[in-house]
């Protein structure tokens, strides 16, 4: 403990955090760190000098007792990834979802207590980067162009990342278990002149996604098989997914373009008429198809615990 | 005068709550003393993690323990991280709330990882003031473990012992004494575990931890993903003579075996306390092994070729249909 590489006083400890920090969390490993502009401001080191700041063990040298840490930062944020997005880490493969990772914790190091928000940016990241194609080895025969593929695999990849963070957040989010949800019969025995008035409360644990791939599906199907069984990447097609969470354990639910746009507008609040109208003009369904889903579409959602109540509230409220 | 674990109870064996074992716990009620909870899984929490904290703390005595006050860090005390704490404490009502004597992070980032502190005067001081104004804003005394360590720094002029033990005396806080970690970071610095064990304020040890590690021939590290080596039993009866007796908790973070399991690891700890059988047997034992024959020390004391990682990793598990 002889050499002091660290002043003394009240900087002392902030400094030598600040350099342990960049030397352990850099991209390149102990030495690249040690040797990173920022911890060479903060501690001025040259090449094998690391331990007149860290001292040696009998065994190890102070960089290998830095790999440690640094070992310790990326394997543990790697495999918590890995865990929130585990069937994109099964699509992708081990190695090139690690790759994606570690990138994505150069952009977003985490900045939260907890580390249920350190995948929170990920999707973005992979819309930001688009993961290239030759560097995984989807099956893209479907598509017609090498540049097709090259297009269609990025956006399944974030579509998927997208499904797999909403599953995160509705499974420890706010729910409504042990409430009286509303019912179909609520609903269904609205009168029209109720409608302008009338808005659903969804749950709060409701979320709506849309997807360029029917990822929900594919999700669905890789969840069932094992180990590396393969399962086909489908081909590209506008998706809509609702997530809500019943006893606690988060349920998925296909739904088609205008249920989603209609979904979307009750949740944004419209009346149900307003909503109604609203999902109308998205639809190329004729208004007699519409008429006829809407009964069995709002049997189907009450079942399914997607709304807490009706309001009736002025229609300019 | 200073009470004797701070005027708190002695809980007996207890385990750490783990995501896994949820469903056996809420099914069968195992006869557990006590559980430990990780105080960041549940303070967000609007789904299940809270919904089956909420029912163990019903029925078993609970203890809030967390990953990410980074006491040690030279960023501002984060006082809406606090204020969960604070609320969590007020609905689940645990017996006492402790973290680590580390730091996690500094410039706003955060490793997930127990990062070491300089032993200096320096950082003493800084630790000291800080864990009572932690004190002051959650309104009563906090309780500190030592944590494994991989590295040493130059500057440092205090050994560990003396640096909690002083930090403990000017924080007025207490100590969550954590037998393996003293283990691996004697083998890792080369120090006498004992006299660490015999130096801490005894009075002021609330709790014990004990886990298992994964000896990597050059170190060991603190993985808690297997069972508690004999040397740190060892080391655990010592630390139960010179207290007196604390509540003891098992920490099983990775490769988690069935509950059951897990509760018959804490049990181990009746057959090291007090008994001559054990005293015989304990007496045989190395406490601190030559790196060079760490592979083969301690009946458990598992080697390990490949890269371990240091726990705590700890975050939700979603559950979907």
């Amino acid at each position: 403990m002889s050499t002091r590489e660290v002043p003394s006083g009240s900087d002392q400890v902030n400094r030598l955090q600040r350099w342990f920090q960049a030397v352990i969390t850099h991209a390149d490993g102990v030495d690249s760190g040690a040797g990173s502009q920022e911890a060479q401001r903060l501690i001025r080191l040259g090449p094998g000098q690391l331990e007149r700041v860290i001292t040696r063990s009998r065994a190890l040298t102070a960089a290998e007792r830095l790999a440690i840490y640094a070992n310790a930062y990326h394997t543990r944020l790697l495999e918590c990834l890995g865990e929130v997005f585990p069937m994109l880490k099964r699509t992708l493969g081990d190695e090139a979802f690690d790759g994606f990772a570690f990138g994505y914790l150069q952009e977003y190091p985490s900045r939260s207590y907890t580390l249920n928000e350190l995948g929170r940016h990920f999707p973005r990241y992979l819309e930001d980067t688009r993961p290239a194609a030759d560097c995984t080895e989807p099956d893209l025969s479907r598509a017609g162009s090498s540049a097709e593929a090259a297009d269609e695999w990025p956006n399944f990849l974030i579509d998927l990342a997208h499904l797999e963070w909403a599953i995160y957040e509705v499974f420890d989010g706010p729910g409504v278990e042990g409430q009286t949800l509303l019912w179909a019969g609520q609903i269904l025995n609205l009168q029209p002149e109720q409608w302008p008035e009338a808005r659903l409360e969804p749950v709060p644990c409701l979320q709506l996604l849309a997807t360029r791939f029917p990822v929900n599906d594919y999700y669905t199907k890789l969840r069932k098989v094992k180990g590396n069984e393969y399962v086909p990447i489908p081909s590209s097609h506008n998706s809509f997914v609702a997530f809500s969470r019943r006893d606690f354990v988060v349920r998925r639910y296909n739904l088609s373009g205008t249920e989603f746009e209609l979904l979307r507008a009750i949740q944004q609040g419209m009346p149900v008429g307003r909503a109604i109208e609203y999902a109308a003009q998205a639809s190329s369904d004729s208004m007699d198809q519409l008429a006829s889903n809407l009964k069995l579409w709002f049997r189907n959602w009450t079942v399914e615990g997607f709304f807490q109540r009706v309001k009736f509230v002025g229609y300019n409220d | 005068m200073v009470l004797k674990r701070l005027g708190h109870p002695h809980l007996g064996l207890g385990v750490g709550l783990r995501t896994i074992h949820f469903d056996y716990i809420l099914q069968n009620h195992p006869a557990v003393d006590w559980f430990e909870v990780i105080s960041e899984n549940f303070m967000d929490s609007r789904g299940r993690p809270r919904y089956v904290l909420e029912k163990i703390a019903e029925r078993y005595p609970v203890v809030m323990h967390g990953v990410s006050l980074s006491i040690g860090s030279t960023d501002p005390l984060n006082f809406e991280y606090l204020g969960k704490l604070k609320a969590l404490a007020k609905d689940i009502r645990p017996l006492w709330i402790s973290d680590h004597v580390c730091w996690t992070g500094v410039v706003g980032r955060n490793s997930h990882d127990l990062l070491p502190m300089p032993l200096t005067e320096a950082s003493l001081k800084h630790v000291a003031e800080r864990i009572r104004t932690v004190q002051d804003f959650l309104e009563r005394p906090f309780v500190l473990e030592n944590p494994s360590t991989y590295v040493g720094f130059t500057g440092s002029t205090l050994s560990e012992w003396e640096f909690i033990g002083r930090m403990a005396e000017q924080a007025d806080c207490g100590l969550l004494l954590d037998v393996n970690n003293v283990y691996v970071s004697s083998v890792n610095h080369d120090f006498d575990p004992e006299e660490f064990i015999r130096s801490v304020p005894h009075e002021r040890v609330v709790q014990f931890h004990l886990a298992g590690h994964t000896n990597c021939q050059t170190h060991l590290i603190d993985t808690h993903d297997n069972h508690v080596a004999d040397p740190v039993w060892k080391l655990y009866r010592l630390a139960h003579q010179l207290t007196g007796g604390v509540s003891t908790l098992l920490e099983w973070d990775a490769k988690i075996p069935p509950f059951p399991v897990l509760h018959a690891e804490v049990l181990k700890a009746k057959q090291h306390i007090g008994t001559e059988l054990a005293d015989q047997r304990m007496a045989d034992l190395p406490i601190e092994p030559e790196p060079a024959e760490l592979g083969g020390a301690g009946g458990v004391d598992r080697f390990q070729e490949e890269s371990a990682v240091p726990h705590p990793l700890h975050h939700t598990m979603a559950q979907v249909a």
